[in-house]
């Protein structure tokens, strides 16, 4: 379980989290939707101990992590894999060695092992089964498309076994194919893997389409969140305007 | 401004000096590094030492032409080229290159969020990324400046040979008399001083790069200037103490005798 308390984050005179409440269930894929600078992104990296609170606590399974050292939050990283906005592979590794560069790290593997581990990782997401290409394993980052370095990103974070995966708008810059298939992934994988997901987006489509309960930032604040049931029938003006711009472009709501 | 960047940078290598002590380092990755930076700038290194070499042997041989002192042009250029040129104008070259590279490199892994991207694996980038390079900048770049340095001598040699009208043998027997130990001392306390600034600019303004692209720009200019300055600065207070020491160590021998 997830609990953020009264959580506030500043950069310099700017406040961007202003005091954020809110407890995540495990098992629960949670969206957090808001318009671009509301502080989505702020408060994953908070949770991860990338930045860190200027007041409020943050609680992962009962643990206070607010205050651990650097040192200290590097097993609490282990339990909460994060998949960045872009994709952040290393371009110096191959595909296949930045999905097992985590487990080289932390689990007591031989070479084969991690590779064995790396390739089921690779297949949970789809790609050496969509590729026909053997040597795409073998391929540098900057060889495949987007959309792929995107699942290798995926692959690398659930390689180390989190039990929390954290999604930093996982579906910016791809086409809706694409869009779609990794909305479907991250639902997948997080009932497979039996894992916590936090999904921070502005794509009030995949929210509907895959979340357990959405959360709505505006400037920092929470100001509405509930299942896809009670978010249909909200009132509040912002989640009014993600709706009718969802079913503008033909989503059933 | 600067008191806060030199404090930056003075934290960030006592956080590195840390994680080192802590959580060691990959050997495997030092060597990797050593030979990367290595074999990037042998070549070059070699070649400007040359030149160094060559540039004072032809400055001095105006001057000492002039005395009718000749004899002497080994041992004047050898001896400035070792203990005051020699490691400033090769560290100026290794900064441009091996300083730019490690800045860019690491200031493209900050902004493209591998550097995250390893914090959120649960790896230290400390350990991972800068220690590595840390290493293998100071073990290299001191090679490196040695092996300038040795180069700058061959350099001076043949160009008095070839344009001085001086032959080999004169222009190297007032070396050993002039090319004291100390000024040897000097020379290699020096690349060893050159060494720890380059290494420490580079990575330290590399992680600490942010805002895309133009951050990344901003992040080798910065290193290229920093370093020159600290370098500048470093030479003078290298060659003040040096001297001073080595003034303390004569003047305490003399007494004994």
């Amino acid at each position: 379980m997830i609990e953020f308390e009264g959580l506030v984050k500043k950069f310099g005179d700017r406040t961007v989290l202003k005091g954020i409440s809110l407890t995540i269930a495990e098992g629960e894929i949670v969206f957090i939707l808001g318009t671009s600078g509301t502080g989505k992104s702020v408060l994953l990296k908070t949770l991860v101990g990338l930045l860190r609170a200027d007041a409020g606590l943050i609680r992962i399974d009962g643990e206070d992590v607010t205050h651990l050292s650097e040192e200290d939050y590097l097993p609490v990283r282990r339990r909460c894999g994060m998949v960045f906005q872009h994709p952040a592979l290393f371009d110096s590794l191959t595909v296949l060695e930045n999905v097992a560069y985590g487990l080289m790290k932390h689990e007591r593997l031989t070479l084969e092992e991690a590779t064995q581990r790396a390739r089921e990782c690779l297949n949970m997401v789809g790609l050496l089964a969509d590729s026909p290409d053997l040597a795409f394993e073998q391929k540098l980052p900057t060889q495949i498309s987007y959309g792929m370095q995107k699942r290798v990103s995926l692959a690398r974070t659930i390689a180390v076994g989190p039990k929390v995966l954290l999604f930093d708008e996982p579906t910016t810059g791809l086409d809706p194919v694409t869009t779609k298939q990794i909305n479907f992934l991250i639902r997948d994988l997080s009932r497979t893997l039996k894992t916590t997901a936090i999904v921070v987006s502005h794509d009030m489509d995949c929210a509907l389409e895959i979340a357990d309960r959405i959360v709505v930032l505006d400037q920092g604040q929470i100001v509405e969140q509930g299942s896809v049931r009670e978010i249909l029938d909200s009132t509040v003006p912002l989640v009014v305007d993600f709706l009718e711009e969802a079913k503008a472009r033909g989503v059933e709501t | 401004m600067i008191v806060e960047q030199i404090g930056g940078c003075v934290s960030f290598c006592l956080e590195a000096a840390g994680v080192f002590f802590r959580r060691g380092v990959s050997r495997r990755e030092v060597f990797l590094q050593i030979w990367r930076v290595t074999i990037q700038s042998l070549p070059t290194t070699a070649m400007a030492g040359f030149f160094v070499g060559a540039i004072m042997t032809v400055q001095f041989t105006m001057q000492v032409q002039a005395y009718g002192a000749l004899g002497y042009l080994g041992g004047l250029s050898t001896s400035a080229t070792i203990r005051q040129v020699g490691p400033l104008l090769i560290a100026f070259m290794l900064s441009g290159k091996v300083g730019a590279f490690t800045a860019a490199e690491l200031g493209t892994m900050r902004v493209t969020e591998q550097i995250d991207a390893i914090r959120c694996l649960g790896a230290n980038p400390f350990q991972e990324l800068i220690l590595p390079r840390f290493i293998a900048i100071i073990i290299s770049s001191f090679a490196l400046l040695a092996a300038g340095l040795l180069m700058s001598v061959a350099g001076g040699a043949l160009m008095g040979a070839l344009f001085s009208g001086i032959n080999l043998d004169e222009y190297l027997r007032h070396v050993p008399t002039i090319v004291t130990l100390p000024s040897i001392a000097t020379g290699l306390l020096k690349c060893v001083v050159f060494a720890v600034v380059l290494a420490s600019i580079c990575t330290y303004k590399g992680y600490t790069a942010s805002g895309g692209a133009r951050g990344v720009g901003q992040a080798v200019v910065e290193t290229a200037v920093a370093t020159m300055v600290s370098l500048v600065a470093a030479d003078w207070a290298t060659s003040l103490i040096a001297d001073t020491v080595i003034q303390l160590v004569l003047s305490a021998g003399g007494a004994v005798g």
